[in-house]
């Protein structure tokens, strides 16, 4: 772990790294779309609206990921006092809660012709709504956080009050996981569970492609904007180590 | 009732958002770096 | 060393309390975040007549009739344990059928049945293609069995 601490020696990784990422992260989300689209067959219920779920599931997974990952990134943060932990959860947040925001409209569009409605309070639908809150509460605490300190400075800007907030926050994902189980609602239970899928394989298999897309994809996006706070962080120094020595 | 309308707007609306948000991420990395390597060659 | 131990402890221990308390309140809010009632919840609990609340169970399979004014529906709504029986006028989601679910909104009237103002499909978590339709769903196997459709 330790050996990640020097962001010189971070970069040297990261830097080739994002590219291999990206770019094969793209060409399997759109191989999986490809397939979802055109080759898997409709539904026997919903017909061909199934074909969303090759998006929505995979935003929903990497909605609620990011956030635990910023949970992690907030323990080491605060536990080991690692210098990157913060980069990284902030680097976080955004790819987090665009697809928090992706899994709310595309389920939106999804309900629509399925079962009726744009939208309805249930368990699932509440819970992943205040979880795109909170992501947004995230990211201004941070940006507030990181103005009041006159900078980037260490931990990439998060504060130990974000870096809190991000802990607290995680309450969330269990609830989300279990509220369509615990409680009534309009979403239908979960379909993929550690004893299999009730999603039958015909249906299933190019969901695997964009899972792995979007995560590959996912991982992109945070190095760059870890590689973004780190040059940024750089200049900030530089400027005022300058500005001292004049 | 067609489904492709719906299926077509949450594929574009996820292209939109994830192109959008990569293009940012990938501008602020480039002038970050390119200021970073600036003021290192100035010195 | 002595000290990063004491926050790591610090920190589990407020986060496990924290996890805690949530759990806790979501299943204190079990009853009450309820998105739906079903009709045993109807039949042991009561509701009111013309309260406004939602009803959710499967389409009784064979219940299903058409009014002569083709557009009211009479259907039963049941979960296993109880049943109720639903008028709906106006138009059903596709996906409204018999043996799969539904969410009804709507109030019951004074002699026990429920009158829905809206009514939305809610499908389970089986997806599988056209061909398999009528198969059966083993639940120990997670394996589709019988023979798909001529």
């Amino acid at each position: 772990m330790h050996a990640f601490a020097n962001p010189a020696k971070f970069l040297s990784l990261a830097r080739p790294l994002t590219p291999w990422l990206f770019w094969l992260g793209l060409t399997l989300i759109l191989a999986g779309a490809a397939c979802g689209l055109f080759l898997t067959p409709a539904d026997y219920l919903q017909g061909d609206s199934v074909r969303i779920m090759y998006i929505h599931v995979p935003a929903a997974w990497l909605g609620m990921g990011g956030w635990s990952s910023m949970a992690i990134a907030a323990l080491v943060q605060m536990v080991w006092r690692h210098p990157l932990a913060g980069v990284a959860g902030r680097a976080i947040a955004v790819p987090g809660a665009l697809f928090t925001a992706i899994c709310l409209a595309t389920g939106s569009i999804w309900g629509r012709p399925t079962w009726g409605t744009w939208w309805e309070w249930d368990g699932r639908m509440t819970s992943m709504l205040v979880l795109l809150f909170l992501y947004f509460g995230y990211i201004a605490l941070a940006r507030a956080s990181a103005e009041q300190a006159g900078g980037i400075g260490d931990n990439g800007g998060v504060s130990r009050v974000t870096a809190i907030f991000a802990l607290v926050g995680a309450v969330n994902l269990p609830i989300i996981n279990r509220s369509v189980v615990w409680w009534n609602s309009l979403h239908q239970g979960p379909s993929i569970t550690m004893r299999g899928s009730t999603i039958d394989s015909a249906i299933l298999w190019p969901l695997g492609l964009t899972m792995m897309g979007f995560s590959l994809w996912f991982g992109a996006i945070v190095l760059m904007r870890m590689r973004a706070i780190l040059a940024q962080n750089k200049v900030e120094a530089r400027l005022a180590r300058r500005a001292r020595e004049a | 009732m067609n489904h492709w309308p719906f299926i077509i707007a949450a594929y574009a609306l996820t292209a939109l958002g994830t192109l959008g948000v990569s293009w940012t991420s990938w501008r602020a990395m480039r002038s970050a770096e390119a200021r970073a390597d600036a003021l290192r060659k100035e010195h | 060393m002595k000290s990063k131990h004491q926050r790591l402890i610090l920190a589990l221990a407020a986060l496990v309390a924290i996890i805690a308390a949530g759990l806790l309140a979501a299943s204190a809010l079990k009853d009450e975040a309820a998105y739906f009632y079903v009709p045993n919840d109807v039949k042991t609990k009561g509701v009111e007549p013309g309260k406004a609340v939602r009803l959710g169970g499967m389409v009784e399979k064979g219940s299903l009739r058409h009014e002569a004014d083709g557009v009211t529906i009479r259907f039963t709504v049941t979960d296993g344990k109880a049943q109720v029986a639903v008028t709906f006028k106006g138009i059903a989601p596709d996906l409204f059928r018999e043996g799969s679910g539904v969410v009804a909104e709507g109030a019951f009237d004074t002699q026990g049945t429920f009158v829905a103002s809206n009514l939305l499909a809610k499908h389970d978590e089986r997806y599988m293609p056209r061909e398999m339709e009528g198969m059966q769903y083993d639940e120990t196997t997670h394996q589709m069995k019988g023979a798909p459709k001529p």
